[in-house]
């Protein structure tokens, strides 16, 4: 059974985000099923050329570039997020999949996790 | 009779910041009134404050890691704080005080320091997971 983490944070300014990064990888460890969607603000965790040293933070794009590495099934983007930030697919990190209705997406999913 | 299922409870929201562990408590006791079980109680992110045994909230005010540690004791009910989210936040036991040569050590019993894999467990040993977050 899928577990499906949704992010809807931005990835700087919070620890929640990564806690719940952690979450997925943690399942996909355990060879337990895992996807992930991001919402809202989280669209950002998944822009490309992020700057984080510029904060003096690390990017989140390595860890999410690892997503697939570890197994981790899908990674789901709600699309009217990224039109309100202005991220077209060509701006995303490779590997995404587009997600149009997010009641439907979580419909799908016996398991969801919000980060907290 | 209604069916009895297993839970495991997952507090991110910490004690005096958020409602979370107060909302968790009664969740619980409702559970076992109602005869459902506990598998595990799993603290993630802040919700590490409340395996904290230095808080000291004035006598007048509720003592939530003392009434969860009571909870979980009186109960039998095993919890966990998750090591990674402990060790930043500065909430460890003796093994941990120990490696990373620390001055002190400050978890509140019964809680234990253990790593995700418990909440994976959870997972898929529970028949619900249930989430108990802060303000987000």
């Amino acid at each position: 059974m899928t577990t499906l983490i949704v992010i809807d944070l931005p990835p700087y300014g919070s620890w929640t985000g990564r806690e719940a990064l952690d979450m997925t990888f943690s399942l996909a460890a355990f060879d337990q099923p895992a996807a992930m969607l991001f919402l809202g603000a989280g669209v950002n965790w998944l822009c490309k050329g992020q700057a984080a040293e510029a904060v003096g933070q690390k990017s989140v794009e390595k860890n999410l570039s690892a997503a697939a590495l570890f197994g981790v099934e899908q990674i789901l983007v709600d699309t009217r997020a990224c039109a309100k930030y202005g991220l077209e697919t060509g701006d995303l990190l490779p590997g995404t999949t587009p997600a149009e209705s997010i009641s439907e997406t979580l419909g799908q999913y016996s398991r969801v996790v919000f980060a907290g | 009779m209604p069916q009895s299922l297993s839970y495991t409870l997952v507090i991110t929201g910490a004690p005096w910041a958020t409602q979370a562990p107060q909302t968790a408590l009664s969740l619980a006791q409702a559970l076992l009134k109602a005869g459902h079980r506990i598998d595990r109680v799993f603290l993630y992110g802040d919700g590490v404050h409340l395996a904290s045994a230095l808080s000291a909230p004035p006598s007048d005010e509720q003592h939530w890691p003392r009434l969860w540690s009571e909870f979980l004791s009186g109960n039998n009910i095993a919890a966990v704080a998750c090591i990674a989210s402990a060790l930043r936040r500065g909430i460890v036991d003796e093994t941990e005080q120990a490696r990373y040569e620390l001055t002190a050590n400050n978890l509140r019993a019964p809680f234990e320091i253990a790593g995700l894999g418990e909440w994976v467990e959870g997972n898929l040993k529970s028949d619900r997971v249930l989430y108990f977050h802060g303000a987000h």
